[in-house]
């Protein structure tokens, strides 16, 4: 029997080496950790740093800062109470008829300088640039009246600055802007509140969305925001700005919808026609098998751009035959194919890498599978249909996700098929005119916004099936 | 037989119904919004009464590549954009149509139509156009005490005031001039340099183009006038937009830059300042309309470049803020008489074209390409890397070089 101290003796020895085995694990986990967090940080920074831009009033600002007014829960809740004072909306806000806007604004004022009552404008403000600029809209001004203001009791405080503190005190004052009389809905209520030189801007209900006339003007993209359309202001931009001016369709919602159509329409006609021919050349005996696997191989190796230009005056002209009629008349396009998604698809759907996958995998499915079902008298077409399709479903799903991705992020055929009108772009290529548009006069608010939307898919694709992501670099690579 | 015969009878019907069609190309962006509007506001049904279609293309993208592809694969509209800067090569294509006789051109500024004439035959009409204006920002002047600037400032004078203003304060500027031809050369101009002398060389040794460069980079170098990038912007609408900046060298492009990022900024606008030759220096950016000599319809496609560049078309784009129309007639449009700030620059921006010595914004056949060794010399003298001496010199042998190899 050990005496008492040896036993605690050798309990705490094993304690000791207890905690440093822990020390260690938990000192190679936490570098480990600190590692990866590192690599998230350095690929997913620049996408966070343009996701937290694209919020910004000003996403030019510089030096740029990651505490935006847009991510304040108080302008949050501000935001709501204007837009259901403004429209009845906490969450899109807008300017309607009967709207009674209550708006405070505070100035810090140092001592010995007099308070002047700051003049409260709703200006005239149109979009300066982009399809906002060109599209007749209808003005806040012109239905908005601002009460007189109210002053609220002074406070006093003072200031710090580089040249000592400031004695003064701070000066509230309150309005309400309404909407009398009938008119229509309005989506946003500009104001300017100018006050004169010497008062200094300190809050207001809402944060200013820019100090002008060097610092005399608090200028207000929209007094009655609501919550989405405070914080996702170049969203909702998006989608209200951008609009056909011949139809006044959301041009952004039109390209949207053919990016998912394009998509969705590709990965079934992948999925069919791969998996169809990845069966033939692995399992039909046949000649010329090998020579048509060379030529599938072979498409694959030449660079799109040599094939480009010939596949481009199939899809403007159609392939002409005797008497005029075209080729593409039979899917209904005898003028030829440019500028619809039928042509985009004809031109993308034959996927050579597709084939090869599905092959591999095809090959890789025991023969005795097979043959089991060719005992009980099936057809070439219930294997396929009935035994072997099932099995290949996480081949199919790795294409899929492939397809989907490719098809999405698709630029260089859709920037050639699909010119004009707007609305047949898909998002890639709608993306590129938003650039054009908006980039020339430095709206680049509307840009991030457009570009961070177009990549959520993706990203919840890649988090969601990120195992098939990985199952299809596999399949591609091995041969078992 | 009767299978052809049919085919033919419909494809001769469907040609029919075509030949009326007419397209154009232009650029991409805003244009396409403002061509629908145009039409249905004020153009589309006197043409449509006629039979005549448009469809509009927009080329995304480098406008100039995509043109050219289109003009040798011989997919080009019947009526394309031709922007000046590259409109002598577009032109030596031969794909465009003289439009002498076609068209009268007296009714349009005469430097727009210089701009566009080619061994004396007019191949474009200008849709609109820019010159380049004095803006300033009237609160930071006033701050300053300093009288803003007017028509009859010098160099000298135009200088001092912006010394007045960047003396305010450490982080406030006079100017923001960057280091580029396409602004600094309306001040090379008015000194009387021309860009390609009677022989169609350039000379940068010139002693006017040496001291219009001494002035400009002097002025950075003082710490009057600061590069956009150096406070964190791309261009000098967006240093104006900052507040801290007095005054702006752009044209009317900058107008809905400001009311987008800068709505209360109260600003003026006059002429540049007159330069050592007595005469202000400006340049002419503008896009015109072309025929193309290949079009199936060329009858119609004059028909509507007369409707596009029609008195009705450009005063409704005038009146709609969106740009400066290129008929003389429209200089006493009411428009350009209000009391905004707005209508007052564009004023300023359509009488630019016709005072001093002003040019083209282009550069013989080998285009913008001609500005690269111009601005590498404006960096290196602005940061100090050269002298003036040195860095156009080298400017110099680099231009030759380039010029010897396009001829």
């Amino acid at each position: 029997m050990a005496t008492p101290s040896s036993v605690t003796l050798t309990t705490r020895e094993q304690r000791a080496f207890e905690h440093w085995q822990a020390r260690r694990r938990w000192a190679r986990a936490g570098l480990i950790y600190a590692l990866m967090l590192l690599f998230a940080i350095v690929f997913v920074g620049p996408l966070m740093f343009a996701a937290i831009s694209s919020l910004r009033t000003d996403p030019l600002e510089y030096p740029p800062s990651v505490v935006i007014p847009q991510l304040q829960p108080s302008n949050w809740s501000a935001a709501a109470r204007l837009g259901l004072a403004g429209n009845g909306d906490r969450w899109f806000g807008g300017f309607a008829p009967g709207a009674v806007v209550p708006f405070e604004i505070a100035y810090f004022v140092p001592a010995g300088v007099d308070v002047v009552e700051p003049e409260v404008e709703v200006p005239r403000r149109r979009p300066g640039a982009g399809l906002g600029a060109v599209l007749a809209i209808e003005f806040a001004a012109d239905y908005a009246s601002v009460s007189a203001l109210e002053r609220r009791p002074d406070v006093p405080m003072t200031v710090d600055t580089d040249d000592g503190v400031i004695e003064g005190r701070k000066v509230g004052f309150a309005f309400t802007i309404s909407y009398e009389g009938e008119g229509p809905e309005i989506d946003r209520l500009p104001l300017d509140v100018t006050a004169v030189v010497g008062m200094r801007y300190l809050e207001s209900t809402l944060t200013a969305s820019r100090l002008e006339r060097r610092g005399r003007t608090a200028s207000f993209n929209n007094v009655a925001p609501g919550v989405l359309g405070y914080v996702l202001r170049n969203y909702v931009r998006v989608f209200s700005e951008v609009r056909s001016p011949a139809t006044r369709q959301s041009l952004f919602l039109a390209w949207i919808g053919n990016s998912f159509s394009y998509a969705a329409v590709r990965i079934v006609v992948t999925l069919l026609i791969a998996s169809m021919a990845g069966y033939a050349l692995a399992r039909l005996r046949f000649r010329g098998r090998e020579l048509i696997f060379m030529l599938v191989l072979f498409s694959q190796m030449v660079p799109l751009q040599v094939l480009f230009i010939s596949n481009y005056l199939v899809l403007r002209d159609g392939i002409v035959t005797i008497g005029g009629f075209t080729l593409s008349s039979l899917w209904g396009y005898p003028g030829g194919m440019l500028n619809s998604l039928t042509g985009l698809v004809f031109v993308t759907a034959l996927n050579a890498g597709a084939v090869f996958i599905m092959k591999q995998f095809f090959e890789s499915i025991p023969r005795e599978v097979e043959e089991a079902a060719m005992i009980d008298g099936a057809s070439h077409w219930r294997r396929y249909w009935n035994v072997v399709l099932p099995m290949a479903r996480p081949a199919l799903g790795a294409l899929t996700i492939l397809t989907f991705q490719g098809a999405w992020n698709d630029f260089f055929w859709p920037f050639i098929v699909l010119t004009s009108p707007e609305n047949v772009k898909t998002l890639p290529i709608g993306l590129l005119s938003f650039r054009n548009t908006y980039g020339a006069v430095g709206d680049w608010g509307l840009i991030l916004a457009g570009a961070v939307m177009s990549a959520i898919p993706v990203i919840i694709l890649f988090v969601v099936f990120q195992r098939y992501f990985m199952e299809g670099v596999s399949f591609g690579g091995g041969k078992e | 037989m009767r299978r052809i015969l049919i085919g033919t009878l419909v494809l001769a019907l469907f040609g029919g119904a075509l030949a009326q069609q007419i397209r154009i190309m232009g650029y991409g962006g805003q244009d396409p919004a403002i061509l629908v509007r145009l039409l249905d506001d004020v153009i589309g049904a006197e043409l449509a009464a006629e039979g005549i279609t448009l469809s509009y293309e927009p080329l995304e993208g480098d406008f100039n590549a995509a043109l050219f592809n289109a003009l040798s694969a011989g997919t080009a509209a019947d009526i394309f954009y031709i922007p000046v800067e590259t409109a002598p090569g577009i032109i030596a294509t031969g794909k465009v149509l003289a439009l002498d006789g076609l068209i009268d051109t007296d009714a349009f500024i005469d430097t727009l139509v210089e701009a566009y004439t080619v061994d004396g035959s007019v191949y474009g009409i200008a849709k609109d156009f820019n010159t380049l204006a004095i803006f300033y920002n009237l609160d930071l002047f006033e701050e300053a005490g300093v009288e803003v600037p007017n028509e009859t400032d010098t160099w000298e004078t135009f200088a001092d005031k912006l010394r007045g203003v960047a003396a305010l304060d450490d982080d406030v500027y006079g100017a923001c001039f960057p280091a580029g031809f396409d602004r600094f050369g309306a001040f090379a101009f008015a000194t009387g340099w021309q860009t390609f002398d009677d022989g169609g060389a350039t000379n940068l040794l010139d002693p006017a183009f040496v001291e219009a460069v001494t002035w400009y980079t002097d002025l950075v170098r003082e710490g009057v006038a600061i590069q956009p990038s150096d406070i964190g912007q791309g261009w000098t609408g967006g240093c104006f937009a900052t507040d801290n900046v007095a005054v702006a060298i752009e044209g009317a492009w900058m107008l809905g830059f400001l009311r987008n990022e800068a709505p209360n900024l109260q600003y003026g606008s006059t002429f540049m300042p007159i330069g050592p030759s007595g005469e202000r220096g400006n340049f002419l950016y503008t896009v015109a309309y072309g025929i193309n000599t290949d079009s199936p319809n060329r009858d119609a496609a004059v028909r509507v470049l007369e409707a596009l560049t029609s008195p009705a078309a450009q005063q409704w784009v005038l009146e709609e803020g969106l740009a400066i129309p290129s008929r003389t007639e429209l200089a006493d449009n009411p428009f350009f008489l209000e009391e905004t700030a707005e209508a007052q620059a564009n004023a300023t921006v359509f009488r630019g074209a016709a005072d001093g010595n002003v040019l083209g914004f282009q550069f013989g056949n080998i285009g913008t390409d001609w500005m690269t060794p111009v601005n590498d010399a404006l960096v290196a003298i602005m940061t100090g890397q050269a002298s003036v001496d040195d860095a156009l010199t080298e400017a110099q042998r680099d231009l030759n070089a380039l010029l010897d190899r396009a001829r």
